[in-house]
């Protein structure tokens, strides 16, 4: 056996080690300035031969870390080769093999005592606390280690990871996947790329609004040229949506019961698969006006007013097989669409009693666009990518946007919700404005009518921003930026318009294959030496060789650096 | 439960220095922060134990390192790919243009994931001369193609014909054809703005294809290329850039040019390169949201109900993320497997390697805590067979001892049995905390906690050499319980539970008694 060890040694001496007799560890890998190594040559990249390269070409593998599933695959590919859960089933022992017995399967699981919804199937929270970092290593690990070796089957060559990561990541946390990547999963060294950015990306976009609707909370992020420039969070996202589902599921079970029996509870696995298969979003705001003036009592009466209009009701029939005794419960299917109302648009309460933190997603897009300058909102509010597990509810990205329409139509672009005594003249000053608008466009339409076929739509921007005098120098000017430039359609702006994007996943693998470089790149060794303390503390570092053109986000191209910053992570 | 009760997990050393090296990270659970030893105690219930425990079959040993390796500790690196389905071996160089996915005809069923096998629906009346329409047939559960409505014409080469086949049996054009159409297209369309602009009206009508919403696949595609040929435009605008020095290159030239050519005098300031612009349509990459596709959706989830649509298993198992009713199912192509070798991760010795041959399970090198750890295993102790008559005896052995029914109170004996796989001789002390943590607190005793275990000699050699009385006794009890396989006591050791002695003895084994006293619940 011993010969054959040693016959094994060569391979690995072969494989990255410098000196055969003495056997390197991690530790000497990491950092030793002694150990006889080829030195790394600093390309001088005037004089290098051409093609040099080619010969570094580097692999990467993109992740994404969310707070429920890591995503994982190849830069080039539509999808991720494996989307991986952390269920408690994933957390098992090695050697348990408890989840293949059948009747284990057919039982339903409590949630433990002390434990929130869903708790058990979160990698982390961003409120640290209550999170048990050792513990997030140790899923983090076993699930990266199940996506290297069952679905990467990549050869012993070391390759760089690009990772998605929200931003606004803690640091520590940040650090522990950090370290995760870089301790078991040997990675020389990692881009990290903050997801809104890459939705944008997806989405074909240098500018949106980014809405992505997560497990935890709902985050609305403003990106301007591929740059972060506003945030907001809610946490009407897809924990409290599944909550409300287990809720209303409990309800129905539980009517049948006998009032002595012990109450029906369904699993958060139950809650999850009802509500991913068939729940669903009314796209149709309704009686939007009144939840806006008449904040609480009218609607519902309005509401079950405009469900009635189905005659035959429609239901589904929904099996619990790991219901005491089996049961199929039948369900109208309108009903199926009360969590996602009750969770993220709560039409039932005033926007007066919500709290910062728990705003309504219509209202969470609404003020973020407010917040914007105006010229970023003009561009961002036509912009508007909704991103995010929950956001593959059907129904639900119409709803938000119809949502959005309804109240900038009636709002405006206003902060000021109440005038208190001045409100009379501002009500003149509106109408005056409108009427105005008006006039202009029965102008505007007149003349297009008269100059242009009717069948050939004018191609200026928007009807708003025309000029209503042609000089014929501009519209020379005009005809020569569109041949050569970009088409119009590329700067619509100032409509409510949702753009839909592959996520943040696909932009990143698009990212990776265009061999674009995120500005935050962080070098295995630089890490192990330092953690996150080693950044520099500037937000932005000027990576000199590289042109500005995709923005500040994103840029290209760039050599070996010096120092490293964390960038919007700092 | 697959493990029957009384199991013994082993404890790897990473779980250790990890605590040790980062103590802050485990004492951010809600624990007060205890004594320093108190807080090192390995607590079997926490969540993260689950991932430092390990039964002893699934560990390896570092010989060089003296320790096991638990699979946290080891460096895994392929050493050739594989299908499971059809145990062919597939070359380096192609996995990945595969997807890391078998190309011949190994499919599984989208349903219940179980292998699919290619079958016939040629009528036996008629039989066509290529063997008839050839579908996909899952064995488990019945599923078939032609429920998403596909048919193949051979019987080969699945993976080529699923990839020309969509749902319903429409077929999609390759990957060139549609890169050619978008090529197509995007030039129509310029051409159409230019008409536009100069007022002529006879732009040529395009043929409005409308397939529907472009897939997943259709919108990456036409990004990628969208923003390929944006870098693409902007490339010569900075000649100077080093990272593409290329002497073929066209900058590469033109700067050479620029250099020998007298044109220095007019120097031109370099172009501040335009910002790169967005995608202005479907065929660059741009989705509108519509709400058709939402209404559309919900009319179908209305008609078709539970049944028809996907549970998230079968999502996850999909290529696209975005299915979501079971017409939208595509057969899976089974995923690779590997064979790996493992290095220890300190000392990067090898630790197992498996034969290079795909259908041969042996292994060239195999280092396995099993052969020099020992191994515990615990039983409850019948103390009744050992007083009453022989005949109650077997009929107690054949009842199984029930571990559900601990009684509050009642002291219970559990053997723990001791092997030592090395071929010395072993000294062993054990320890436990008098009262278990956790909600029940249960006191444990271990009534010898310290004794010897035999070396694993040849069992032959034992034999001949045995001529002292223990060493024979030993033996003799040792191949008694090994006919009668459950734990009672044989006649040699008295039967009586005495502290301080142990139970048994044998050749590389001994068994000590444990007192166990399960507590009461701590609620109650």
């Amino acid at each position: 056996m011993s010969s054959s060890a040693g016959g094994e040694r060569k391979v690995s001496a072969s494989l990255g080690r410098s000196v055969r007799g003495q056997t390197p560890r991690i530790q000497d890998l990491a950092s030793t300035p002694e150990s006889p190594r080829t030195p790394l040559r600093s390309t001088s990249q005037w004089f290098s031969s051409p093609g040099g390269s080619f010969r570094t070409e580097e692999e990467y593998v993109v992740l994404e870390v969310g707070s429920r599933f890591v995503r994982g695959g190849f830069p080039g590919q539509s999808a991720p080769l494996c989307i991986l859960p952390f269920g408690p089933d994933e957390q098992r022992r090695l050697g348990d093999y408890r989840q293949w017995d059948p009747e284990y399967k057919m039982k339903r699981r409590k949630r433990k005592r002390g434990q929130e919804w869903g708790q058990e199937h979160e990698l982390y929270r961003t409120d640290l606390s209550k999170l048990d970092l050792g513990l997030l290593e140790d899923k983090l690990e076993r699930v990266m280690r199940e996506a290297y070796n069952k679905y990467f089957l990549l050869d012993p060559k070391p390759r760089r990871i690009l990772l998605a990561l929200p931003p606004r990541m803690p640091h520590p946390l940040m650090s522990t996947i950090l370290g995760v990547l870089f301790g078991s999963m040997q990675a020389p060294s990692i881009t990290l790329l903050s997801s809104p950015i890459l939705s944008t990306v997806a989405a074909g976009l240098r500018s949106a609004l980014v809405v992505d609707i997560g497990w935890a909370e709902t985050t609305v992020t403003g990106v301007y040229e591929y740059r972060e420039v506003h945030e907001a969070r809610s946490i009407r996202a897809g924990k409290m949506l599944s909550e409300e589902m287990a809720k209303l599921l409990n309800e129905e079970l539980n009517e049948d019961v006998e009032p002595g029996d012990p109450k029906i509870e369904v699993s958060f696995e139950e809650a999850e698969e009802v509500l991913t298969r068939v729940g669903w979003c009314k796209s149709r705001p309704k009686s939007n006006r009144n939840t806006l003036y008449f904040p609480a009592r009218t609607s519902p009466i309005l509401e079950e007013f405009e469900d009635a209009v189905e005659v035959p009701e429609p239901t589904v029939a929904i099996p619990f097989p790991k219901n005491t005794p089996p049961t199929e419960l039948i369900i109208a299917f309108a009903s199926l669409a009360k969590p996602a109302e009750a969770a993220l648009f709560a039409p039932q309460t005033a926007l007066n009693e919500f709290d910062d933190h728990e705003l309504p997603l219509h209202h969470l897009i609404y003020r973020a666009l407010l917040s914007l300058p105006m010229d970023v909102r003009r561009i961002c509010m036509s912009r508007i990518v909704i991103t995010g597990g929950v956001s593959n509810l059907p129904g639900l990205k119409t709803r938000i946007i119809a949502e959005l329409e309804a109240m900038v139509q009636q709002r405006g672009w206003d902060p000021v919700r109440s005038y208190g005594s001045a409100g009379a003249r501002r009500e003149a000053i509106l109408r005056q404005q409108r009427e105005n608008a008006e006039l202009r466009r029965e102008e505007g339409e007149d003349k297009v009518s008269e100059s242009l076929d009717p069948d050939n739509p004018p191609a200026p921007p928007s009807a708003g921003f025309q000029s209503p005098e042609e000089d014929p120098i501009d519209l020379k000017l005009a005809h020569i930026a569109l041949r050569n430039g970009p088409p119009p359609n590329a700067y619509v702006g100032g409509v409510i318009r949702g753009v839909e994007t592959l996520g943040a996943w696909a932009g990143a693998s698009l990212v990776a294959q265009l061999r674009i470089k995120g500005i935050v790149e962080i070098e295995r060794e630089k890490f192990l030496q330092h953690g996150l303390l080693g950044a520099s503390k500037d937000k932005e570092i000027s990576v000199v060789p590289q042109r500005q053109s995709m923005g500040p986000g994103v840029g290209r191209g760039a050599g070996e650096r010096a120092s490293w910053t964390l960038g919007v992570w700092a | 439960m697959a493990q029957p009760f009384p199991y013994t997990y082993y404890s790897c050393d990473c779980y250790d220095s990890k605590v040790a090296a980062a103590p802050t990270k485990h004492a951010s659970q809600g624990i007060p922060p205890a004594e320093d030893e108190d807080e090192r105690d390995f607590d079997p219930r926490s969540p993260g134990a689950n991932y430092s425990l390990y039964p002893l079959e699934h560990l390896l040993y570092c010989e060089d390192c003296q320790q096991i390796r638990c699979p946290r500790c080891v460096v895994e690196e392929t050493l050739n790919w594989y299908c499971p389905s059809c145990l062919f071996e597939v070359p380096s160089s192609v996995v990945k243009t595969d997807g890391n996915r078998c190309t011949r005809n190994c499919y599984n069923c989208p349903v219940c994931s179980s292998p699919a096998v290619v079958t016939t629906l040629e009528d036996p009346f008629d039989p066509s001369s290529s063997g008839g329409p050839w579908l996909l047939l899952c064995t488990y559960c019945k599923w078939t193609s032609l429920e998403i409505g596909i048919e193949f014409e051979k019987h080969t080469g699945i993976t080529a014909q699923l990839a020309r086949l969509g749902n319903g049996g429409r077929t999609i054009p390759s990957h060139k054809e549609r890169e050619k159409e978008r090529e197509r297209r995007l030039e129509l369309d310029k051409h159409k703005s230019r008409d536009i602009l100069s007022g002529s009206e006879d732009s040529p009508t395009t043929d409005k294809r409308d397939d529907g919403p472009p897939s997943h696949d259709d919108i990456y595609a036409n990004l990628s290329a969208f923003y390929k040929s944006q870098l693409a435009a902007q490339q010569p605008s900075n000649p100077f850039s080093p990272h593409d020095i290329n002497f073929s290159s066209p900058s590469s030239f033109s700067r050479i040019m620029n250099l020998y050519s007298s044109s220095t005098s007019k120097k031109q300031k370099r172009e501040k390169p335009t910002p790169m612009r967005e995608a202005a349509s479907p065929l660059e990459g741009l989705t509108l949201h519509s709400p058709s596709t939402d209404t559309a959706i919900i009319d179908r989830l209305k008609t078709s109900g539970w049944s028809r649509t996907l549970s998230p298993a079968q999502k996850l198992a999909q290529m696209t993320p975005t299915v979501r009713f079971t017409s939208d199912l595509r057969p899976l192509a089974s995923i690779l497997c590997t064979k790996r070798g493992k290095r220890c991760r300190s000392c990067r010795h090898i630790l197992s390697k498996p034969e290079s041959k795909i259908t041969s399970t042996r292994y060239k090198i195999k280092l396995l805590a099993r052969n020099h750890i020992p191994r515990l295993s615990l039983r409850a102790l019948h103390t009744s067979t050992s007083a009453s008559a022989s005949a109650t005896a077997a009929a107690a052995a054949i009842l199984p001892f029930n571990y559900d029914s601990l009684r509050p109170g009642l002291p219970i004996h559990f053997l723990l049995h001791i092997s030592n796989p090395l071929f010395d001789p072993v000294r062993v002390t054990l320890a436990t905390p008098s009262l278990t943590p956790g909600r029940v607190h249960t006191r444990v005793t271990i009534l010898c906690p310290q004794f010897d275990v035999g070396a694993n000699t040849d069992v032959w050699d034992d034999a001949l050499s045995g001529s002292t009385d223990t060493a024979a006794g030993g033996l003799k009890r040792f191949s008694a319980s090994g006919e009668g396989g459950a734990g009672r006591g044989t006649e040699g050791s008295g039967g009586a539970v005495e502290a301080g002695k142990i139970w048994e003895r044998g050749r590389n084994w001994t068994s000590v008694v444990l007192e166990v006293v399960p507590g009461k619940d701590g609620k109650a």
